[in-house]
């Protein structure tokens, strides 16, 4: 396994370590200050969901005059948290697994082989990334009718797929040019098909790439408002944005709930990201060749 | 089956799922769309054919080019914001300490919240009444530099710009740590050999080796902000009168605020042309620019 | 990571297999398979299936009310299984626009009268309830006149409002106003007296949240505009007939409206707070005053605290020097009605008309009324039930004349430009200008 050298520490020379750690003070001093100015938000929201809505307009940025618990289980039961959990969970999950795959394997073949028309497929998918999603919400709701998919998790699940593929392959397949052209090649005389390269060499050397793909792809499907408005009718498939808006009604919101629900879903966000942060720091420091 | 054969029933097999289902729910929809856009349709009832009106009508529209122009201030934002500020983090974070690994959870933080909490979050910030930065002013004597930031329209759109920034660089620092992890160790040393150090090794070494990185993230950049949506719609809804008015929510209004759905499409078949365009045109000023370098 | 090649490929064909089955299975076979599975549980045949789509989410009286009725309804109804879907009123309106594009309108839906009900009936979607209205006289004949103008299209009712919404009501806190040498003001002068004093004094005159736009158009200037140019000519405007918004009637209105935000009428940034942090800040005593709908009372009780509760009024706008309207009004639509797919027949049909009957009929109106929501309906209010406010505001309703809301006639491009033209103005553009847009948004509205 192969360590890397610290990019600032490492070479000390001349005279200047003293000046060199009080710059690495400041640094670190100001990065600390940018953290906790990007987590204070986050803090704000589980704080602020702990209070009545009097409280919320009166004092957003104190402390609760009370602690209101039962803003969570009042917030749970309203919205009908556990289904929507479960449909988001689902959808969210099946959704990233082939996105990934599909992607990957898209990606592997873009990158790694020549072909006619191979510039023409790249720049499809490039303009896919251009498409803002709400134009396309009619025409959606058309076809998944004519399809009989309306009302079932396929509705939610191909287009997210379609939406999310384009960003998949451009991030996966970036990464993949950069690998060198020998590891197929040894690969190739040992007698391995371009399945077996796919999947024995080039997933796992992607990882930090798909691990990329895979945190943006959840957070997409997971926060989606738009597809679910559209395409789910049945309150049984419900997913979680969906059960949110609920609280959002025409001439006011109930903002205590809100937020208590909105912590709820953003906790499984954060524990997910805090796992995949892990895969993408671990992800294969040093490939096959290079180790 | 010899090997051309093979490699061409796997390029076939491997390509074709992600192509069936791209040019099903994406190209299909988007064709159908700007077909819409040739008529004068409010949604349901009769679709009246008026040729080009529609796309005529967007070139003159004042309200469109508006738009448009905001989009190119959230461009900036994002290619001069966010790019530079990820990368320097990135740079700075790429060890695996478990403090690092802190702040960077917690700089990637705002992106796992939805933009209805983003946006709920900075209209208290720049609340004209009780917002903390108004506040923050007072209290530091600054009372005269307070402003209407998301009331005046000559102001909100700058007032956008933190936001949007500061809750989309998270997947940006990802992608340069992930770039910077896979410099191969033996550069690092052959820069330490040389004596190559701070800002030299920076500009000579590292930058070009994530030059591909950085490009990808240019784009990446430039596409996400011209589909801006979400932030800006809960936050001004484009207002005050149109002053933070973006092409997608400009789009959005037209197709269902006021339902014309063929005007609507006309504008959202636009956004792909002039988003084509601008790839194409930063593209082609990139490349050539490392080929000078 | 040991994934077998076999395992992939077999993935991978899943995946066309299904897209293309999907593709191909375009009948409607496979749904009413399902369709059977589901219902099959109970009572095999015989049983009515109506969908129903409604807008009350909320957690307040009126949506409670409504959410009874339906579960009361389908109680009462054993030979009839809803299928209720439930969306929250923002995304309400493009949820019906889209599946009306697709013709997959539900068999009952909650509308809104106006402009969309005139699409829905002009595209031939909906069907008109006037048989099932004459066949109950009493109901009918219950409704206050001109209940049904906005439902009304080529002499055909498709709804019956549910309900009814004065958009312009004048919420003031007396203690402040007494306090401070003031009484509500009716009159114009009144009005800019007591905005000077109450800004002398540090006090928001009149708090307004006017980041959705429509507030300002549909709470002051609908009143506010009909005081100056008169009804009638409004009614001409709407149609371009004989009266356009560039006419000086209704600029001068419109620099009324602009006067209130040039002496400070509203506290500084209205265009950057919405209407809950409005009503907050009239709520907490920071704001003598706030113009807002009915619906306002609601959110009063549920956020204000008892004192300054008790200290509410409300009354309607001031008049305004040598206007052409009638004083005595207020400016107030109808609220949402019942609709039916044109789609829906035979007994389908029967158990449809039973469902609209029992959401906006005698009973419904009176249980609507009794949560604190005004209708359009002949129903004495029994005030022990309901908060003292609202009563008040009962009141002052039955009192006034009734005069129409500027978004419920424009059209919808109008609506778009008169609320983006008052954010404008607000700011300071020329009037004249802001009537320009108006004027070319309503021509070019009514062509298309």
């Amino acid at each position: 396994m192969h360590t890397k050298p610290i990019p600032m520490s490492s070479s000390a020379r001349g005279g200047s370590i003293v000046i060199r750690k009080m710059g690495r003070g400041a640094t670190w001093c100001m990065l600390t200050f940018y953290a906790l100015l990007t987590l204070y938000p986050l803090i704000w929201l589980f704080v602020s969901a702990f209070k009545d809505n009097q409280d919320f307009f009166s004092r957003p940025f104190g402390l609760p005059s009370s602690w209101h618990f039962d803003n969570f289980s009042r917030a749970w039961k309203v919205a009908g948290m556990d289904i929507a959990l479960l449909n988001s969970a689902i959808v969210t999950s099946v959704s990233l697994v082939l996105t990934v795959l599909i992607g990957s394997l898209a990606a592997f073949i873009l990158s790694r082989f020549h072909f006619r028309l191979k510039g023409a497929v790249m720049g499809l998918f490039l303009i896919g990334m251009l498409i803002p999603v709400h134009s396309t919400l009619v025409p959606l709701f058309i076809m998944m009718k004519e399809m009989s998919l309306l009302d079932t998790y396929a509705a939610l699940v191909l287009p997210y797929i379609a939406f999310e593929l384009p960003i998949a392959i451009f991030i996966i397949s970036a990464y993949m040019t950069t690998f060198p052209k020998e590891l197929e090649e040894a690969a190739t005389i040992d007698g391995a098909g371009y399945w077996s390269i796919f999947c024995r060499i080039m997933l796992p050397l992607s990882m930090p790439a798909i691990s990329t793909v895979a945190v943006l792809g959840f957070l997409r499907f997971w926060n989606d408002f738009a597809f679910p408005l559209v395409l789910i009718n049945k309150p049984s498939l419900k997913t979680l944005p969906l059960s949110l808006s609920i609280f959002a009604d025409g001439y006011g919101t109930d903002y205590s709930l809100t937020l208590a629900a909105l912590t709820i879903s953003v906790i499984p966000t954060i524990i997910i990201y805090l796992i995949f942060q892990e895969q993408i720091m671990k992800g294969m420091l040093a490939g096959s060749v290079k180790g | 089956m010899t090997t051309a054969a093979r490699t061409r029933a796997f390029i076939i097999a491997g390509l074709l799922p992600a192509l069936i289902l791209y040019l099903l729910f994406v190209v299909v929809p988007v064709f159908w769309s700007s077909y819409y856009g040739f008529f004068s349709w409010k949604g349901i009832g009769e679709m009246k054919f008026i040729g080009l009106d529609n796309y005529t009508e967007v070139l003159k529209d004042e309200i469109f080019w508006k738009s448009f122009v905001n989009n190119l201030y959230i461009v900036a934002y994002s290619v001069f914001g966010q790019v530079p500020i990820a990368l320097l983090l990135a740079i700075v974070l790429a060890r695996n300490s478990w403090y690092q690994r802190f702040l960077r959870a917690s700089i990637f933080m705002p992106m796992v919240l939805s933009s209805v909490v983003i946006g709920l979050i900075w209209g208290y910030i720049y609340h004209p009444q009780i917002g903390i930065l108004n506040f923050l002013l007072d209290s530091l004597g600054l009372s005269s530099w307070k402003l209407g930031w998301l009331s005046d329209p000559k102001v909100a759109m700058y007032s956008i710009g933190p936001p949007i920034i500061w809750a989309n660089i998270g997947p940006y620092l990802i992608l340069f740590i992930a770039a910077l992890q896979n410099i191969p160790g033996e550069m690092d040393d052959a820069a330490q050999i040389d004596g190559a150090t701070g800002l030299r090794k920076l500009f000579q070494i590292t930058l070009p080796m994530i030059w591909g990185t950085i490009k990808v993230a240019i784009i990446l950049c430039i596409s996400g902000s011209l589909k801006a949506f979400d932030l800006i719609f809960i936050m001004t809804r484009g207002g005050p009168a149109n002053s933070t008015e973006l092409l997608a929510t400009y789009m959005y209004n037209n197709t269902f605020n006021i339902f014309r759905y063929g005007y609507g499409s006309a504008v959202s078949t636009s956004i792909v042309i002039i988003s084509l365009l601008l790839i194409a045109g930063s593209q082609f000023l990139m490349n050539r620019n490392k080929n000078v370098a | 990571m040991i994934m077998s090649r076999k395992w992939i490929q077999a993935l991978v064909f899943l995946m066309i297999l299904t897209t293309v089955l999907a593709g191909c299975g375009g009948g409607s076979t496979p749904k009413e398979n399902t369709d059977n599975a589901s219902s099959g549980k109970e009572q095999p045949a015989e049983k009515v299936k109506l969908s129903l789509w409604h807008n009350f989410t909320g957690e307040d009286l009126r949506a409670k009310a409504m959410r009874g009725i339906i579960e009361q309804f389908q109680n009462d109804h054993e030979n009839i299984q809803l299928e209720i879907q439930a969306i929250p009123p923002d995304g309400y309106r493009q949820r019906l626009k889209t599946v009306a594009a697709a013709n997959e309108l539900p068999d009952v839906f909650i509308m809104h009268p106006g402009t969309i009900a005139k699409e829905f009936s002009s595209a031939g979607v909906i069907q008109p309830l006037d048989d099932l209205l004459n066949k109950h006289a009493d109901w009918k004949d219950g409704y206050l006149p001109n209940s049904f103008d906005d439902f009304t299209f080529d002499g055909k009712i498709y709804s019956a409002p549910m309900s009814l919404s004065p958009t312009s009501i004048l919420y003031y806190n007396k203690k402040i106003l007494a306090d401070n040498g003031l009484s509500v003001p009716t009159t114009w002068e009144e009005l800019l007296h007591a905005v000077e004093v109450l800004n002398s004094k540090n006090i928001i005159p009149i708090a307004l949240g006017n980041k959705a736009p429509w507030l300002a158009q549909s709470s002051i200037l609908s009143s506010l505009a009909d005081r100056v140019t008169g009804t009638e000519w409004f009614n001409k405007a709407v149609l371009q007939d004989g009266a356009k918004f560039t006419d000086p009637e209704f600029v001068e209105a419109l620099s009324y409206m602009q006067e209130l935000a040039m002496v400070g009428a509203f506290q500084e940034g209205f265009n950057a707070i919405d209407t809950t942090q409005m009503e907050q800040l009239y709520a907490q005593g920071k704001a003598a005053m706030m113009i807002e709908g009915g619906w306002a009372v609601t959110n009063l009780v549920a956020s204000a605290s008892e004192d300054i509760l008790a200290n509410t009024g409300v009354a309607i706008l001031p008049s305004i020097p040598n206007g052409k309207g009638d004083p005595n009004t207020v400016s107030g639509a109808i609220g949402v009605g019942p609709a039916m797919s044109s789609k829906v027949e035979g007994a389908k049909k029967e158990a449809a008309e039973q469902l609209v009957l029992a959401l906006a009929g005698p009973e419904a109106q009176k249980i609507t009324l009794e949560a604190n929501q005004l209708i359009s309906f002949k129903a004495e209010l029994d005030k022990s039930k309901v908060n003292p406010l609202f009563a008040d505001l009962y009141e002052l309703v039955n009192k006034v004349g009734r005069t129409p809301v500027y978004d419920a006639r424009l059209t919808s491009q109008a609506t778009e430009a008169v609320n983006n033209g008052l954010q404008e103005l607000l700011l300071g553009a020329k009037p004249e200008d802001v009537a320009k847009k108006i004027q070319d948004a309503q021509e070019q509205g009514l062509k298309e």
